[in-house]
């Protein structure tokens, strides 16, 4: 099983080259049949890279030592979970999966693609097999998952235990579904560069393959933070480590596409931009795949690394990036470009929101590859951490948060800023009520705090007066504004809620960065202490053991105000034997939006042990706006008229049409 | 029976051939069967007047709904009408079929390309022999055809879920011995004797694993078990044979060599202890003309039986000259585990635990505590009842 | 106004943001990078009191001092010279004598380096990349 799996994945490096070249040619010459090809076998390819990947998943599920990779990553005592998620919480493994969700990106386009141009069509898995051929080549030559040992050993090396953790079997898959998601809208990009023009449904196409991508990153980066935050025991969500920065920068550049998308295809305008920003985001997708397995910038973040697998990625990374670049700057100027517009309307506020997203991008970018240059040039060693990106992130971000609302409210071509802001009066009131109250009632709140609170306030209650305005609040009875509300396009939502999502998380970050409160000090068992409020009361430590691990488990309790124990809370120190590798499990208690973490340090001499404990208000509305954003994607998503690109073929737009028995 | 393997073997790799062969030719079809049909008339533009038509319905659906004024629709339906113009205008370029030739060449080769490269490149990376060696099924297989790692590994999982069988701990103890693991070795022969009693067999088994988790010394421990083994079964060859070790081992050379001449005249022919036994008897027999000088070696049974002629005093301070001499070796020379065994045994015999746990403490800081040395020399020390000082 | 003039003002003032946003990035850059140093890098260099840098090295054998609660004291060595740290809080797991760290923080006037983040990665055989590259530049650590 083994083996068919490792042919498979040859097999299906065999027929990306075909797709490579076979449909392009087609496309060129004006061969139907050879266009014909990308399709099946895409579909083909796909089908082959999961039967591989199945393979791999089967040897770590029966412990077969006899796989190299089995051996090194995973350890017979292993939960059944962990061996699963151990498929891809290493180096080759997580290769596969990139590549594997890359070839199912490939096969939808083929399925869901039938009603595309042909031409357009050949070309988009023209490229997508390019970007596959080159990637499989890349696992076969340099990170070969199925490498065997002929005499295996009877027992594994174990996985890496920071990794042994529910996060890690939902994290990694959908960060690559976000990033590798976007290699369609960067096909789609190169294709119509090829072609020389830009159809009218390259936006419709583009857009939801965009938000899908888009979807799943904001997921994964979320994930990814809050796995950080638990499992490491620190308490921070986000670190600017380059590896953040690497899954960070095509998001924001994702998000500038998303909005860029929405112009080009309502007002065929930004054509060329939108082109060059499908391009840019997949290109910082492969940057940061290269930034994270190179191992070239310093990293918290534990990944295998190896210089022959940097320099492979980097000559990827030089000929997709550089060729399509080239490709664009040659054909830019023979495609039709879109007409002006003015300045205050819905497209050019979408105007703004790219502007500022793609500057962040840049920020974000000078700052993760600025030491490397750096070190390149004088030798000198630095390091850019949080304060850079604090100031320079910071100010980009604020004025584009405070300009969110207006989007939406704005018309297209010709908009009315003194409406849409007696439109957003209330939402205003609302916040400025907020800064007051946070001013007023909260001990020790500062005057950024309190704006930063009436921020997130004026964002969620922008996003929610565009769904009341949209449905004709105030100017039609309750009963027909509910009729009107429920008939809005499932966009109008996707935007409300994945504003609404912005503003959550803004309200969590204000919350935290604002509020936070840090006690490290040692106890013993028996002592308390109290923080925002809480009393807690620490139970000592007891040895515990786990399938894998021995550990301390230092129980604590939580005691209300009557001083009875109202719940308990456990962190432990964990120690991981195959690995002999050390652990902290933080102890994490949810007072909803907040939350009470407890991480435990070391012994100390007097029989105590070094507690460290945070208080950290609204939290979990950090990630609870990401999920909510992602949520508005999906609603988005959803949307029939960017489910389906071009319509069928004989699908009467009469029959279309939703029948609400609204009152017309 | 034997013969299972190799025919498995090769029905495994049959299996993966003809499995590869079919994968082959699916992903082959894949590319041939859209060549060899017949193509579909498309045109681009047909596209984009679908998409403008789509978008004005929308219009009107929006316009209905009443999300745009009546003004801002009559405004997108021009709009949307300027495009279908735009469209109409701009060329009818569709492209008829150029390259006929190249393209069927094109095609053929992309139909052969997969096998080719596929094989190819599978023929130099690929490990078609070595087939699937999933745990569970390494471990329930023949043990005919196990490696003894792998028998290991079976018993252990086995006892762990069965570790009141007595059987099995038997069965495993003489492999763990074999295998060098002395201290596995010593837990499964005490659980053999104590769920399946004792016998001559299994007592000298547990003696010659505490002997040799204690680095070949015979401790007070392991000649206890010796003995016991003698008690079970009179003559039992391993028991006498290591107790007179232990007589050689406490200087008791002639003693020593005497025991094993006895054993080796009431050996059986054929015995597997005859050359071991035979061996010790020379080795004693040179030692004892040597007369045991040079070598690091504490005061022999012939200086002891020379002293005890002698007067008190004379005879105490014969001994203490001895073991200082010994002592002063060690000084010059410590890497010599059975050196300091000696010093730490004679020293105790002196009645000077003091001495002693000095002895031991130098010869651990000799040896290092951490090594395979250092720790038997210490296990050994604790049977003498010298403990080492706490770190 | 005209296209052409409306054209102009929206390039102008994407611009003007641009060029105000490159002048922030290249300020913060300039007042927040914070330098790589080695214990023995530290006599070349001239530091300001309270500048921030990062101190990389190993923690030297047998200098951690765990003083009341949750005070620590420990040196970074990189075998040539070292260097007392001080730092308030919870030392990550792996962090252990004689392996790889890297701190962050300044000098006090008493040339005791106070950290206030000390970071060891999440991974048995790490060693933090710059301290691995000084290292071996210097020839006392071999990756083995």
């Amino acid at each position: 099983m083994v083996e068919t799996g490792h042919f498979a994945l040859v097999l299906a490096f065999a027929l990306a080259l075909v797709q490579s070249v076979v449909p392009l040619f087609g496309a060129r010459t004006g061969n139907e049949r050879m266009m014909a090809v990308g399709g099946p076998v895409a579909i083909t390819g796909f089908a082959l890279t999961a039967l591989s990947f199945a393979a791999l998943t089967l040897a770590y599920v029966q412990s077969d030592f006899s796989v190299a990779n089995v051996w090194e990553n995973s350890h017979s005592l292993k939960p059944m979970l962990y061996k699963v998620t151990g498929t891809w919480g290493n180096h080759e493994g997580s290769m596969l999966l990139w590549v594997l969700i890359l070839m199912l990106f490939g096969a939808l386009v083929a399925v869901f693609g039938s009603n595309l141009p042909a031409t357009l069509r050949a070309n988009v898995l023209a490229v997508q097999g390019w970007i596959g051929a080159a990637f499989l080549l890349f696992i076969l030559a340099t990170s070969n998952p199925f490498v065997r040992i002929v005499d295996p050993p009877i027992e594994g090396r174990d996985l890496n235990p920071i990794l042994q953790d529910i996060g890690l079997a939902v994290h990694p898959p959908m960060l690559y579904l976000g990033y590798v998601g976007f290699s369609v809208c960067f096909s789609f990009a190169v294709a119509a560069l090829i072609e020389g023009r830009i159809d009218a449904a390259w936006a419709r196409w583009v857009r939801p393959w965009t938000l899908a991508a888009w979807m799943f990153l904001t997921g994964g980066i979320a994930m990814g933070s809050y796995w950080a935050y638990y499992e490491l025991g620190w308490g921070g969500f986000w670190f600017w480590d380059p590896v953040e920065n690497a899954s960070f920068m095509p998001w924001l550049a994702g998000t500038a596409l998303l909005h860029s998308a929405i112009v080009m295809e309502k007002r065929s305008a930004l054509k060329i931009w939108t082109l060059l920003l499908a391009i840019l985001t997949f290109s910082l997708s492969l940057l940061g795949t290269f930034l994270v397995r190179s191992g070239v910038l310093t990293s918290v973040h534990a990944f295998a690394t190896d210089p022959s697998r940097g320099v492979f990625i980097l000559c990827i990374l030089t000929l997709f990036i550089g060729g399509s670049l080239a490709l664009f700057a040659i054909r830019a100027g023979s495609l039709t470009a879109g007409g002006v517009f003015h300045p205050i309307s819905r497209e050019g506020a979408l105007v703004l929101n790219n502007l500022f997203l793609t500057t962040a991008t840049a920020t974000v970018l000078v700052g993760t590859l600025y030491p490397l240059v750096v070190e390149a040039v004088t030798g000198d060693k630095i390091s850019v951490g949080a304060p850079f990106f604090n100031l320079t992130f910071g100010p980009l971000m604020v004025p584009l948060l405070v300009v969110v609302p207006f989007g939406p409210v704005l018309a297209w071509k010709r908009g009315d800023l003194y409406g849409a802001g007696q439109r957003l009066m209330a939402a205003f009131a609302g916040a400025l009520l907020a800064v007051l109250v946070v001013m007023m009632f909260v001990d020790g709140a500062s005057v950024f705090a309190a704006l930063g609170i009436g921020l997130a306030v004026w964002l969620i209650l922008g996003a929610l007066t565009d769904l009341a305005l949209k449905s004709g609040f105030g100017r039609v009875s309750g009963h027909v504004m509910l009729h009107r509300l429920v008939g809005l396009p499932r966009s109008v939502f996707g935007t409300a809620l994945a504003h609404f999502g912005v503003g959550l998380t803004t309200l969590g970050l204000v919350g935290v960065l604002s509020f936070e409160q840090e006690k490290i000090l040692a106890m013993r068992p028996g002592e308390t202490m109290e923080i925002a409020g809480y009393t807690l009361l620490f139970d000592g430590l007891t040895p515990a053991r786990g399938p894998n691990y021995t550990e301390e488990r230092g129980r604590f309790e939580l005691i209300d105000a009557d001083g009875e124990a109202e719940s308990e809370l456990v962190s432990s120190k964990r120690f991981y034997t195959a690995r002999q590798m050390p652990t902290t499990e933080a102890g994490i208690k949810t007072i909803w939006p907040s939350q009470l973490y407890v991480s435990l340090g070391d012994p100390t001499a007097d029989g105590g042990v070094v507690v460290r404990v945070w208080w950290k208000p609204l939290v979990t509305l950090i990630w609870t706006g990401g999920l909510v954003m992602m949520i508005g994607g999906a609603v988005s998503l959803m949307d029939r008229r960017l489910r389906v690109g071009a319509p069928s073929r004989g699908a009467r737009p009469a029959a279309e049409k939703p029948s609400l028995g609204l009152p017309t | 029976m034997l013969a299972g393997r190799p025919r498995l073997f090769i029905e495994n790799t049959m299996l993966f051939w003809v499995v590869a062969a079919l994968l082959t030719f699916g992903a082959s079809l894949a590319v041939l069967l859209p060549l060899a049909s017949r193509p579909k008339a498309d045109s681009t533009d047909a596209h984009d007047l679908e998409v403008y038509r789509d978008q004005l319905s929308e219009i009107d659906r929006d316009a209905a709904r009443g999300l745009i004024g009546d003004a801002e629709a009559e405004q997108a339906r021009a709009e949307i009408a300027r495009r279908i113009l735009r469209l109409d205008a701009t060329g009818k370029s569709a492209t008829a079929p150029r390259f006929a030739g190249a393209g069927r060449a094109i095609g053929a080769a992309a139909v052969l390309a997969v096998p080719l490269i596929s094989w190819g490149v599978y023929a130099t990376i690929g490990s078609p022999g070595v087939p699937s060696k999933p745990l569970e099924q390494r471990l329930a297989q023949n043990p005919a055809e196990s490696s003894v790692e792998e028998l290991v590994a079976r018993a252990e999982a086995h006892l762990a879920a069965n570790p009141s069988d007595g059987r099995g701990w038997d069965v495993l103890a003489p492999i763990y011995l074999r295998t060098g693991r002395s201290a596995e070795a010593v837990t499964a022969y005490r659980n053999a004797i104590r769920l399946e009693g004792a016998t001559a067999d299994r007592a000298a088994g547990l003696g010659e694993a505490i002997m040799s988790a204690a680095g070949g010394i015979v401790s007070a421990e392991a000649q206890a078990a010796f003995e016991r083994a003698l008690v079970l079964e009179e003559g039992h060859a391993k028991a006498r044979y290591y107790l007179a070790v232990a007589l050689a081992q406490e200087g008791r050379t002639a003693e020593a060599q005497a025991a094993w001449r006895s054993l080796a005249d009431g050996l059986p022919e054929g015995s597997p202890w005859r050359e071991a036994v035979e061996q010790a008897i020379v080795a004693a027999g040179s030692r004892l003309t040597a007369g045991e000088s040079g070598a690091a070696s504490g005061p022999s049974q012939e200086d002891i039986d020379q002293a005890a002629d002698m007067p008190a005093a004379d005879r105490t301070a014969m001994i203490e000259t001895m073991v200082a001499g010994l002592d002063e070796r060690l000084r010059q020379n410590p890497q010599d585990p059975e050196g300091w065994s000696r010093l730490v045994r004679s020293y105790m015999v002196l009645g000077k635990p003091d001495a002693a746990k000095d002895a031991l403490d130098r010869g651990l800081k000799a040896l290092g505590p951490a090594t395979e040395e250092g720790k038997k020399f210490a296990e050994f020390a604790a049977t003498l009842g010298v403990a080492a000082a706490t770190e | 106004m005209t296209r052409k003039q409306k054209r102009l003002s929206v390039i102008a003032g994407a611009l003007a943001f641009l060029g105000a946003a490159t002048g922030l990035t290249f300020y913060a850059l300039g007042q927040k990078a914070s330098f790589f140093y080695m214990p023995a890098d530290l006599q070349a260099a001239t530091l300001e009191p309270g500048q921030r840098i990062r101190l990389g090295g190993l923690v030297e054998k047998g200098t951690i001092v765990r003083g009341q609660g949750t005070e620590v004291a420990f040196s970074v060595t990189d075998m040539e010279s070292s260097v007392p740290v001080t730092y308030v809080g919870i030392l990550p797991d792996l962090f252990r004598e004689e392996q790889g760290v890297i701190t962050e923080g300044s000098f006090s006037p008493s040339g005791v380096f106070v950290a206030d983040s000390v970071l060891a990665k999440h991974d048995e055989t790490y060693m933090p990349k710059e301290v691995a590259d000084s290292l071996k530049a210097k020839g006392v650590w071999q990756e083995n």
